[in-house]
């Protein structure tokens, strides 16, 4: 028997291959841990230097919310722990963003005091702070009517 | 007896119908325990009053876990056929391979896809590189899209069974790799852990995800045992054709016979 070879279908698979390959090297070149928790970022603040990278933590309640350069800001404490660390973040922030709920930002470290500081309850204020631009919110497993809670310092509240 | 012809001319039987109407009214049920009898997920702090929560975002719940799990079902089953397709070699364990395999694909493709659309508005994203569920997910859904596409590429069914079998048990390695990426990686990840696993959901929430899993279950049946008969069908069309392909050769051979031994016979009879 005669086996027949389908260009057309090589083709496709060509292209599947192609793409699983893309996809290993996007997930690759994000190699690095895909966030530090807060504590680690504070530790490795001086490697990091003007690296991006992302950050996990919950923001603490009293944040403010304005306007620098012309864009929308929010200006924040993001904590693990006992870990604080203050946060600039451009842009918009997430629609289900509030404090209590843990958030994954990107960004670099800044030297200095963050504008609006004064207006911060608990603020770090150890003259550094996280200039950021990308969040996402990382949610919990719980749809229990009492059973999830707003964290607060790596404490259930 | 004269009478009226039973033979079935497509896939449906009395069974995959009641199936399919089962599949269908399930699913009209879910949508609507999913979108009008459950509620939104609205919690309030108990000390500062403020609410929190996925908001109606949650309803994805319903539709995208029970996905997630019947994808794994199906990619199960495929696997298992495809031991079966190496072990004993039959066109039942291919058929059955092929099925699941096409089943589990679509079901990949939705999961993507409805993740993606709750990622939207409760992580703020649709798509985030570099996080593990949703990275072995993909590739998930592209190994299944190269084994259906490895099929096409030749028209010998023995050696495309084998080929896709192959790929089948190794592309099956991915879904542990899924399921406990959120536990293994958990910095890895955006991805929340099993709610099942710890039950952290109760009353109508619950129910209602235990019936996406029933009424998501009845589809993939459904359209597991259509496309089974469907390649049961194809399988059949195939042999026929080989066996009316072989008879030609054998006639043609038959007649080449003749016309060498007329023609030996005419040279004995008639030597020039």
């Amino acid at each position: 028997m005669v086996r027949k070879r389908r260009p057309g279908a090589l083709l496709l698979l060509l292209g599947v291959v192609a793409a699983v390959v893309f996809v290993l090297l996007r997930s690759l070149g994000d190699a690095s841990l895909f966030f530090y928790e807060v504590p680690e970022a504070v530790e490795l603040r001086s490697e990091l230097g003007d690296d991006r990278f992302r950050v996990v933590g919950t923001p603490q309640p009293g944040l403010v919310e304005g306007e620098l350069g012309g864009e929308a800001a929010v200006v924040f404490t993001l904590c693990a722990g006992d870990v604080l660390a203050d946060v600039v973040h451009l842009g918009d922030p997430a629609e289900l963003f509030q404090p209590g709920v843990p958030v994954v930002l990107q960004g670099t470290w800044r030297a200095g005091r963050p504008p609006s500081l004064t207006g911060l309850d608990g603020a770090a204020d150890d003259g550094w702070f996280l200039r950021t631009d990308h969040m996402v919110v990382k949610h919990d497993n719980d749809y229990r009517s009492d059973g999830a809670q707003l964290t607060l310092c790596g404490t259930v509240d | 007896m004269a009478g009226p012809d039973k033979r079935r001319d497509g896939t449906g039987s009395r069974g995959s119908r009641l199936l399919g109407a089962g599949a269908l009214v399930s699913v009209a049920a879910l949508i609507v325990l999913a979108f009008v009898a459950t509620d939104a997920d609205v919690r309030t702090h108990p000390t500062t009053g403020e609410e929190f929560g996925q908001f109606d975002a949650v309803r994805m719940l319903y539709l995208h876990v029970p996905l997630a799990v019947l994808m794994y079902v199906a990619f199960v089953v495929c696997a298992v056929a495809s031991a079966g397709v190496l072990l004993r070699r039959t066109a039942w364990w291919d058929v059955t391979a092929y099925a699941a395999a096409e089943v589990g694909t679509v079901l990949c493709g939705l999961v993507l896809v409805t993740g993606s659309i709750w990622g939207r508005p409760v992580w703020n994203t649709w798509w985030e590189w570099g996080d593990v569920r949703l990275m072995t997910t993909l590739v998930l859904f592209l190994l299944f899209v190269g084994y259906l596409a490895l099929r096409r590429t030749t028209t010998d069914p023995r050696l495309q069974a084998r080929r896709a079998a192959v790929v089948a048990l190794v592309a099956v390695l991915d879904i542990p790799l899924i399921n406990r990426s959120v536990v293994w990686w958990e910095n890895r990840t955006l991805h929340q852990q099993s709610t099942l696993a710890e039950l952290k959901i109760e009353d109508l929430t619950l129910f209602t995800l235990m019936f996406g899993f029933l009424a998501f279950g009845l589809v993939a049946w459904w359209l597991l045992v259509h496309r089974f008969r469907v390649g049961w069908l194809e399988q059949a069309a195939t042999d026929y054709d080989v066996a009316i392909a072989l008879a030609e050769r054998r006639f043609e051979t038959s007649a080449t016979d003749l016309d060498a031994a007329i023609g030996r016979r005419d040279n004995r009879e008639d030597p020039v």
